[in-house]
């Protein structure tokens, strides 16, 4: 625990709190500011946006810790501000809320607006408003009441009455539980060479355990028995940090050289789910091998949230070239090399597929 | 969701900031308007949070030499409004006004950005474009990285355990420079999907084309702007991208070059 010592709405307050507590959270369960609220609780709804030393910022991803000697201006903070009540007035005049609950939000990025930029015109006042999100009004009424107080001088105007919202808090509902893989889910295609024949590098691939030796970050936790596997799958990527534990079945097609790993696993840390199917085939290259796989996941959980674009094909090929390094220094007899990055290529791959596909370009 | 529980430090100098990173498991917090929201998600479960915003040396900005020394922890909103000198032509105001919205800007740092290593930021690909430096500190003392060069892999970057990026340095551009900069984004605020850096300057005899929000590190084509020169650098550093990641990148170099008034025909 540690003390902290701020400014809140112009009163000193002291307080005692875990580092991880975030602002947000100080304000309205230690104050009992109920004002800021939590949408998202991570910076993107803007709904918890409050002053920070006269600049409006996310208190949600603010620690509590870390705003030890601020000053901090929550909507509560704001009753008898000239600009606010205008602002008030306006949003009530132009029905710039429905459902109330992005408003405190609004209001206070609103008043930065109103007081940094007082030319703004509809284009930029709509630009710094989206970062608050509003799912009533579709925005016209906010953008009009924003724009009739820019470039106004102040009023003085009479103090609003104070009021009060008292309510009991519904328990929060249970997470639901991970979604099955869709039919028809994406799929990823790696294709990598190993510099040997194709009858040493299936033998490697009938093998699970030494299989699962070349994918770094992946543990068994049991040995494998009828092709079924039970294990681990650790991830780390820059801050982010991952262990799926879960189970996999291993069918494997002597004549056609190809084989269907089907699994499921869960990071309980991030509450993160993954499942899906690793379909590979070793064939003939030339005196060489390749190994063509073939992916198709789902994800569910926190992860989710976290990757666009073609991050996921740099991460892909990165790993996939870890897997086939240590599978060719397995079958030249050299120890496998372990990075702790490489949360093992083809769970790993498939996960970020995915994502990529969920949430970015691909 | 909440974070896990971590500690918290907020040393009041770099070398006990480099202290008390040297054990494993704690993380640099720079502004934490990318880590805040991997905390509450737990995807990062760090066991003490070194906070380096309150070391007075990061938060300064000033002229040294022949550019401009921007500490780590100065705020894109600094950058932003003007706070610190201009030696880029109105480009680093122009990028930071442009990074997610205002509520983050106020308390996202450059140095907490490029750190964070995400590839499809700013400054990673204006630095780039500008031919910054990267300032490291660690225990065994200081060395420079160009920030093109920065970026190992998404989320990955050349800094050592134990090492701090305590700061950029950015050339000074010719008042007869001019840059162009175009960020594609479905949505204002959104992160970008392609990002084009141009740069010309032709008393320093620099003309650069940086192409951002590409899988890894940007890429960087020195000398006179080509279409065809920039189709061939995509195809052969852009990693697995399809058709249309491909055509985004192109478009948005090509639109930079244009704004920079660089010969594009």
């Amino acid at each position: 625990m540690k003390s902290i010592a701020l400014t809140v709405n112009g009163e000193a307050v002291r307080g005692t709190v875990e580092p991880r507590t975030s602002l947000a959270d100080f304000l309205r369960e230690d104050l009992l500011l109920t004002g800021a609220h939590l949408g998202c609780e991570q910076g993107v709804c803007g709904a918890c946006t409050v002053m920070i030393d006269g600049a409006p910022a996310r208190s949600c991803i603010a620690l509590a810790v870390a705003c030890d000697g601020t000053e901090i201006r929550t909507i509560e903070g704001f009753d008898d501000d000239p600009r606010m009540a205008q602002l008030r007035a306006a949003f009530t005049k132009e029905h710039a809320l429905q459902c109330g609950y992005c408003t405190p939000g609004m209001l206070i990025s609103s008043h930065d607006i109103v007081s940094r930029l007082p030319d703004a015109d509809e284009a930029r006042v709509r630009e710094e408003l989206s970062g608050n999100l509003c799912r009533c009004t579709g925005y016209v009424g906010i953008v009009r009441a924003v724009r009739s107080c820019l470039g106004e001088t102040v009023p003085e105007v009479e103090k609003a009455p104070a009021f009060k919202v008292e309510r009991d808090m519904p328990a929060p509902a249970p997470a639901a539980p991970p979604a099955a893989m869709p039919s028809g889910a994406p799929e990823l295609l790696q294709s990598f060479t190993v510099a040997h024949r194709t009858d040493a590098v299936w033998a490697v691939f009938q093998d699970i355990e030494a299989v699962a030796t070349c994918m770094p970050g992946v543990s068994l936790t049991a040995k494998p028995t009828d092709g079924h596997v039970e294990g681990q799958v650790a991830i780390k990527l820059g801050p982010i940090a991952a262990a799926f534990a879960g189970t996999a079945q291993v069918t494997l097609d002597d004549t056609q050289r190809s084989g269907v790993i089907s699994g499921q696993g869960r990071d309980s840390g991030s509450g993160s789910s993954v499942r899906g199917e690793v379909t590979f085939t070793v064939v003939p290259f030339g005196a060489e091998t390749r190994v063509d796989v073939t992916v198709a996941y789902a994800l569910t959980g926190a992860l989710g949230q976290f990757a666009r674009g073609g991050i996921v094909n740099d991460l892909a090929s990165r790993l996939t070239a870890d897997f086939s390094a240590n599978l060719q220094a397995r079958l030249e007899g050299r120890a496998v090399e372990t990075t702790e990055i490489a949360g093992g290529s083809l769970f790993f791959n498939a996960l970020w597929s995915v994502i990529r596909r969920l949430f970015g370009r691909g | 969701m909440k974070p896990v529980a971590f500690d918290y430090e907020r040393p009041a100098s770099l070398e006990d900031a480099i202290a008390l990173l040297s054990g494993a498991g704690a993380r640099v917090l720079a502004g934490g308007q990318s880590l805040g929201p991997m905390l509450n998600l737990r995807l990062a479960q760090p066991e003490l949070l070194v906070d380096i915003t309150y070391i007075p040396e990061l938060k300064t900005a000033e002229r040294q030499g022949d550019g401009l020394w921007l500490g780590a922890c100065v705020t894109h909103a600094e950058i932003e409004d003007g706070a610190v000198p201009d030696v880029t032509n109105g480009a680093l105001a122009f990028v930071a006004g442009g990074i997610a919205y205002r509520a983050v800007r106020n308390r996202g740092t450059v140095g907490g950005s490029l750190a964070h290593a995400d590839p499809a930021a700013d400054w990673v690909t204006c630095l780039s474009a500008l031919g910054a430096d990267a300032v490291i500190a660690g225990p065994s003392g200081e060395r420079r990285v160009p920030v093109s060069e920065f970026l190992s892999g998404a989320f990955e970057t050349a800094l050592e355990v134990g090492e701090i990026l305590r700061g950029v340095w950015i050339p000074t551009l010719s008042s007869a420079a001019s840059w162009g900069y175009y960020k594609f984004c479905r949505k204002a605020g959104d992160f970008a999907e392609a990002i084009g850096a141009v740069l010309q300057d032709p008393e320093r005899g620099i003309v650069r084309t940086v192409l951002g929000a590409t899988n890894a590190r940007p890429i960087v084509i020195d000398g006179a702007y080509g279409d065809e020169s920039v189709r061939a650098s995509i195809d052969s550093q852009g990693g697995d991208m399809d058709a249309y990641d491909r055509q985004v990148h192109f478009v948005t170099a090509k639109r930079a070059a244009m704004i920079a008034g660089v010969r594009v025909a």
